[in-house]
């Protein structure tokens, strides 16, 4: 705007005059100071309004994205195939516990003769590796077409012996041997030579003992051994047939899939084309659109072809199950050691309910329809009730909340456990029994705790708390603690441990102040009467301040469950349901997270994927859990403290 | 009751205090107090604020232990004849001996029930029927049974200013103390209140003995028997009571009744 005259000021009178009246834009200033501080204070409201918006904007979407993807893991017959395909998967562990049975058993017998025979093979290998430059010298010299002379190939395999006599002699012999035998070896390693490719008989003899041994243990166990071999080949015509419905199936989701693409493709650029104001261009994106031509998938068609094959896979599936049940009856009761008559008992144990599993598969193979709609509360169902987080996979993905809730609230809870004693001790001791001085100490290390970044806790939660905890696991007498000797060293519990850390500042301090308002004149009350320190502490302050250190809990727990960083570091990352069965052992397993997966996968995401919207609906939920915890926090520190109404 | 009647019988004195000095760290608070506080009577303590009475009284039941530097540096104080600055002496059963109720009442936090039962668990008693006689019996000793008996198990802290107050009598008395100290007990509460507890006083004389402090003189001339007037630290004038409201001895003692004191 280039308007000649600039806007008419009011004169300066006017101003002044309005000054006097003590108006600021027409408002009384007492009301705009108020409103100035009004407005400051709803920042923080509008902030976490805006928040909530943005994870939602972002987030609920997921749930129409995620029904479209399980509509078409069903109508592409996906969901068919794994009709039989997910209880198959628990004859792989099956199996895996026969085959240690089985080896276990046969190390009974043929242990010390494979071991003997392993010892002395990788004896020669080394003895042999020693000598490796003599021999290949002697082995070219003896490979050369014209032959070298005589003498100088006699000067070379004299120095290859000497060489194997030096290796021979410089080698450890294990005391798997006698000395007798150790003896013999050397022997037998010094005179090795390039020229002999026969074993020295006593390796032979070695070798032979092996076969012997574990052709008697065979025998031995040979029930035991057919079994485990008839079982583990028992699906392999169901998996035969399974595996093509399964390509057939994934095809037709790719089809589909790439239908999809190109379509959404073609409209776009058809929409676009209808705005372009150029006929040029809007030539060019039309033949574009023409060129993002798919050809339609008929789904219907494809998943017939699965279905039609439905009694093909029931009839292998009844062959499996007989095949399964038949190896199961020919086990033996007794297997080569405790452990694998344990482990016997259990697959013994697991297998009928498998087997009911598999038949109760064979009988939904017939209900299922390909065109049975998915309903929005079985998409909800799917998230917050999936018991799989499956990402980037090739067969189908899957956003089930279970694993990550369990994996977190495990952590929190273990953290929670270990933090309150602590805490809640820690600051009766300092509120009620230290001095002064310990007090002046005491409290500002406790509350430094809170300013060591979390990254350097998992740290040590790597280095430090996982391999104590892994060197006590071990430790003979504390094997009657549930889950030593543990498997991995990043856990839940070592996660568990760094997060009471990181909990107990806050927890302390929040205790502490809670004791601290316990108003003096209970105190004065209780000493009139007689009482010592202790009783006053625990019969009158700790109860009268104990919505107060509920409260410091509730608030500790709000801030382990929203921990990231060390959950990410040191709880191990295995997307699974920990194995509850396993009592509270459970908590030496490793396990993802809630904070932990959106902090590992956001990042890596395509913006806008099903994915991304997965993360962005468990960062809503987190949201949720701390708002309720933070709630629940409140409302106890308001009840049961009237003393300060 | 007249200060005569106890001329009859002259049982020892329940506390008695000798040439007692009493400082905070450095500063003197009290200075050669004597003071017989009579078996079973009313023995009130006036005097203008920051004179030392409330100090004076905490000295009965060494509730001045609390403070770190505060002793006794002269004389002794002997409770039913008893040094209780002795080495052999259990603090816990002096104060099971010797009750106090605060200016402001404090019961706690919890059940009516246990605020009267409180001085008794810490003393070891568990059997219930024992605690429920003795919460009957301090109950209705502090007039407090008929309105209470039937919410025993309601938060004190929903009771009204005197019922607070009277609770924390009956929660001092449910030990059987023989001295009961009461640092202005009214002071926080209503005329209609303040009545009932002087009401409460002259039953509760029957039973134990007490020692008030009091900034009213009215309260003191209603309730007491005997009467001590503390000034700066020194106790001026002790007496029946009827005696020093009528007849003061002391000249400090008339100005001060007479409300001319600067
Ligand atoms: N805890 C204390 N530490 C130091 N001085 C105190 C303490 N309590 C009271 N005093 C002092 O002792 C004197 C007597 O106080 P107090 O016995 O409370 O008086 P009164 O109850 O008669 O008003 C006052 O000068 C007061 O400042
Ligand atoms: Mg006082």
């Amino acid at each position: 705007m280039d308007s000649p005259e600039p806007p008419p000021r009011p004169p300066l009178r006017t101003l002044l005059v309005r000054n006097r009246k003590r108006t600021v834009l027409g408002m009384d200033p007492q009301q705009v100071i108020k409103y100035f501080f009004g407005l400051n204070a709803s920042t923080a409201v509008i902030v976490l309004v805006l928040i909530m918006l943005f994870l939602l904007r972002e987030g609920i979407d997921f749930l129409p994205t995620y029904r479209n993807e399980l509509v078409t893991y069903r109508r592409a017959g996906l969901e068919f195939c794994d009709i039989i395909d997910k209880p198959l998967k628990e004859h792989q562990s099956l199996s895996s516990s026969l085959r240690q049975s089985v080896s276990g058993s046969l190390d009974t017998l043929g242990k010390t003769a494979r071991d003997r025979r392993d010892a002395a093979f990788l004896l020669k290998n080394q003895a042999e590796e020693k000598a490796t430059q003599q021999r290949e010298t002697l082995e070219q010299a003896l490979e050369q077409a014209p032959p070298p002379a005589a003498d100088k190939l006699d000067i070379l395999r004299r120095e290859q012996q000497k060489a194997a006599a030096v290796a021979a002699a410089s080698l450890v012999y294990p005391d798997l041997f006698t000395a007798a035998e150790k003896q013999q070896l050397q022997t037998e390693f010094a005179a090795l030579t390039p020229e002999v490719t026969d074993l020295p008989p006593f390796l032979q003899t070695l070798a032979a003992d092996f076969t012997a041994k574990d052709h008697e243990a065979r025998t031995k166990f040979e029930a035991l051994v057919t079994a485990q071999e008839e079982f583990e080949e028992a699906p392999e015509g169901l998996q035969e047939v399974l595996d093509e419905l399964k390509e057939h199936a994934q095809e037709t989701k790719e089809k589909a899939d790439e239908f999809h693409v190109l379509e959404t493709n073609r409209q776009r650029l058809l929409e676009a084309a209808a705005k372009a104001k150029n006929a040029d261009e809007k030539a060019s994106l039309t033949e574009e659109a023409e060129a993002s031509v798919a050809e339609p998938v008929n789904l219907d068609e494809r998943t017939k072809e699965l279905t039609a094959r439905a009694g093909e896979l029931r009839e292998q599936l009844e062959n499996y199950v007989k095949a399964a049940e038949k190896a199961s009856a020919s086990l033996p009761q007794e297997a080569g050691t405790s452990a694998a008559t344990t482990m016997l008992a259990d697959v013994r144990a697991k297998l009928p309910v498998h087997v009911q599993e598999m038949r109760d598969a064979a009988l939904q193979l017939d209900q299922w329809r390909s065109d049975k709609p998915v309903s929005m509360i079985s998409v909800i169902a799917a998230f917050f009730f999936g018991s799989q987080w499956i990402t980037n996979s090739s067969w189908q993905d899957f956003f089930g909340f279970v694993p990550l809730l369990t994996g977190s609230l495990v952590i929190a809870l273990i953290a929670i456990l270990i933090a309150t004693p602590i805490s809640v001790i820690a600051a009766i001791y300092t509120n009620q029994f230290a001095s002064e001085r310990e007090k002046e100490i005491i409290k500002p290390i406790i509350e430094f705790i809170q300013a060591i970044p979390s990254v350097v806790l998992g740290f040590i939660g790597i280095s430090l708390v996982g391999n104590l905890i892994k060197d006590f696991s071990e430790v003979s007498w504390l094997q009657w603690v549930p889950g030593f000797p543990i498997q991995e060293r990043l856990n839940m519990f070592n996660a568990g441990c760094l997060l009471a850390f990181m909990a107990v500042p806050t927890m302390f301090s929040l205790s502490e102040d809670a004791l601290n308002n316990v108003p003096r004149a209970y105190i004065d009350a209780s000493d009139a009467l007689g009482a010592t320190k202790l009783q006053t502490v625990f019969r009158v302050i700790v109860p009268a301040g104990i919505s107060g250190i509920l409260s410091a809990i509730l608030l500790g727990l709000g801030r382990v469950i929203g921990e990231t960083m060390v959950v990410l570091l040191v709880a191990g990352n295995r997307i699974a349901i920990p194995d509850f069965s396993a009592g509270p052992g459970v908590i030496f397993q490793p396990a993802h997270t809630l904070t932990g997966i959106i902090a590992q996968e956001l990042g890596e995401v395509s913006r806008g994927s099903s994915h991304w919207q997965a993360l962005f609906m468990v960062g809503i939920v987190l949201f949720a859990i701390s708002l309720l915890v933070n709630w629940c926090a409140r409302a106890v520190a308001r009840r049961f403290e009237p003393h300060k109404a | 009751m007249s200060a005569d009647s106890t001329a009859k019988t002259t049982p020892p004195p329940v506390v008695q205090v000798r040439d007692m000095d009493f400082c905070y760290g450095t500063s003197p608070a009290l200075f050669d107090i004597n003071l017989k506080v009579k078996y079973h009577r009313v023995t009130a303590l006036i005097g203008p604020s920051g004179c030392g009475k409330s100090t004076l009284l905490r000295c009965i039941n060494r509730m001045n232990d609390r403070v770190p530097s505060a002793r006794v540096t002269k004389g002794e104080v002997l409770v039913k004849g008893k040094n209780i600055h002795d080495a052999d002496v259990d603090l816990t059963q002096l104060r099971k001996q010797v009750g106090m109720v605060f200016q402001k009442s404090n019961p706690f936090p919890k059940s009516i029930y246990e605020n009267v039962a409180y001085g008794l668990r810490i003393h070891g008693e568990k059997n219930k029927s024992v605690l429920d006689e003795a919460v009957e019996r301090s109950l209705r000793q502090s007039a407090l049974w008929d309105e209470l008996k039937d919410r025993l198990n309601a938060n004190a802290l929903a009771l009204s200013g005197g019922q607070q107050q009277r609770l924390c009598i009956a929660r001092a008395i449910a030990t059987l103390p023989d001295v009961l100290l009461m640092d202005e007990p009214c002071s926080a509460l209503d005329p209609i209140s303040t009545l009932k507890i002087e009401e409460l006083m002259h039953q509760l004389a029957q039973e134990y003995t007490i020692v008030i402090v009091t900034h009213n003189m009215q309260q003191a001339v209603r309730v007491s028997d005997y009467t001590a007037f503390l000034h700066l630290g020194k106790l001026v004038e002790f007496a029946p009571t009827e005696e020093l409201f009528t007849n003061p001895r002391e000249k400090l003692t008339e100005s001060y009744l007479r409300g001319t004191f600067s």
